[in-house]
């Protein structure tokens, strides 16, 4: 698994250089719901979320330490 | 450790003033935040399950809370943007009220909540970062600082991060790392403290109960992550993230008031009350990777797709995945509905074991089933209204959108359930 998300990882670096959207044909991606990260109120729901399971991290949010969690 | 720790934010945040002051360029620039911006939001938790961790494995897990926070984005200038975060979160908790099941108001039970103090508690968080955008906009810095306390834990952290784009912004590469210090005031179960005396109470079985018990000595908890991620613009409707985090902690990673009832050692009971053999014993560091994808479709004006995955592995010998997809589907200009659903799964840390089943004899052990093995599902609504013209106004801020959320949480491997409802309210100032 961890093998298949590097290459993964690598592979989009390629994407570099094959794909550049211009400014102005962002309009998709400018949506506030494409945002690549959780939304607002997504916050409470990963708290409660690091207290009740033995995951963390890899959200933008937080990875560990801060609470008497994991 | 921790003198290293600075040392190497200090040399971070030197090194990324250095890169963002290199590329400075004296152009035309928006801002990067047009006006301030205040959200406030709220949520209210309630959990119930039977495998309370404080009573060992068995037990009420009933727990609701409360958390009212508010987020203020200050933009400083054209190029930099203080962000501060403030969150209340009051709970009651049935199992942590049993640190004490003795309190003589009922018959002490797992299963039932006493009156003690230890039933409740108020967390509160403060945090802060400041952000500072290039003028050309390719990179930005930022640090933060932040701050929690409760009545048995109070935590500090700190950290930065920089993020460069480029590719005409197709392509954003970020790092980051973060430090935590963390101290404990532990509140061990009542049999464990010196002013507990077995001959003041009525007890069946062992005559001879003795606890396998010492306090801990070192109540401290330091993190120390460090984390990447790579976003990338696939096509002009999808693009997707990678994200990694790597974490070290050391310290006191055991919860010092969680029980632990051994199966080689005859039970002492009070009541309907079993007293502990010994709280939960878990090693002093930890080693946690997470990777992680995050991809969004915009499929047409009326449906975005969502979806996120994340591998997570831990050298206790935890391995999960996560799956989630949202589809957010906007109806007219102004609103938008959420449904989402969630699924976890986990296998249990090599500590973990069922209740009344671990030994004596073990090095480490534990009984929370937040460690065991379990399923999850995550079912969700959200709703959004969204007003661009901002109509409704308080003082000088704007009403922007209003978001409202109700999530269902359950195990199926565990009788374990939570709901979780949100509110959020974001104010632009005019």
């Amino acid at each position: 698994m961890i093998k298949t998300l590097t290459k993964l990882m690598l592979i989009s670096l390629f994407f570099t250089s094959c794909v550049a959207v211009k400014e102005y044909e962002k309009i998709n991606l400018n949506d506030p719901d494409m945002k690549l990260s959780e939304r607002d109120l997504d916050k409470y729901k990963s708290t409660f979320q690091s207290y009740r399971e033995a995951a963390a991290g890899a959200n933008g949010g937080k990875t560990g330490g801060g609470c008497g969690c994991n | 450790m921790k003198n290293t720790s600075y040392y190497c934010f200090f040399l971070l945040l030197v090194t990324l003033t250095a890169v963002a002051q290199a590329d400075e360029k004296t152009e035309y620039k928006k801002r990067v935040l047009e006006t301030m911006e205040v959200n406030l939001l709220s949520s209210y938790y309630t959990q119930d399950g039977e495998n309370a961790a404080v009573t060992g494995g068995i037990g009420t897990e009933e727990l609701s809370d409360i958390a009212p926070s508010i987020n203020v984005l200050i933009p400083l200038n054209d190029d930099d943007v203080l962000s501060i975060d403030a969150t209340v979160s009051a709970y009651t908790s049935a199992s942590s009220s049993n640190i004490n099941p003795f309190d003589g108001a009922q018959q002490a039970d797992p299963f039932v909540a006493s009156t003690g103090a230890s039933g409740q508690d108020t967390w509160f968080g403060l945090s802060a970062n400041y952000a500072h955008s290039s003028d050309d906009r390719n990179t930005i810095l930022s640090g933060n600082i932040s701050f929690a306390n409760e009545y048995d834990y109070t935590s500090f952290g700190f950290g930065g991060s920089i993020t460069k784009l480029f590719n005409q912004k197709n392509t954003e590469l970020q790092v980051k790392a973060n430090v935590f210090f963390d101290s404990w005031r532990p509140q061990y179960p009542i049999e464990f403290r010196e002013s507990f005396s077995l001959d003041d109470y009525e007890f069946t079985g062992n005559a001879n109960y003795a606890a396998n018990y010492s306090d801990f000595q070192d109540v401290g908890r330091n993190s120390y992550s460090v984390g990447a991620s790579l976003s990338q613009i696939l096509s002009k409707s999808v693009q997707t993230v990678f994200m990694a985090d790597f974490v070290m902690q050391d310290g006191l990673l055991s919860t010092p008031h969680q029980r632990v009832y051994f199966g080689d050692i005859e039970d002492t009971m009070i009541e309907n009350f079993r007293l502990g053999n010994d709280v939960e014993r878990l090693p002093d560091t930890r080693t946690k990777l997470a990777l992680g994808n995050r991809t969004n479709f915009y499929l047409n004006q009326t449906f975005v797709l969502r979806t996120y995955y994340r591998y997570y592995s831990d050298d206790w010998g935890i391995n999960s995945h996560t799956f989630k997809v949202e589809l957010p589907i906007k109806i007219g200009m102004n609103y938008t509905l959420y449904p989402s659903y969630r699924y976890y799964t986990q296998t249990q840390a090599d500590y973990f074991g069922e209740f009344n089943t671990l030994l004596s004899t073990q090095d480490f052990y534990t009984s929370d089933y937040d460690l065991a093995t379990y399923d999850a599902h995550q079912y969700g609504l959200g709703f959004k209204f969204y007003d661009p013209l901002n109509k409704f106004k308080i003082g000088n801020f704007g009403l922007k959108s209003i978001n409202v959320e109700y999530n269902y949480y359950e195990r199926t491997t565990q009788n374990f359930s939570a709901h979780i409802t949100s509110i959020g309210f974001n104010f632009i100032a005019d």
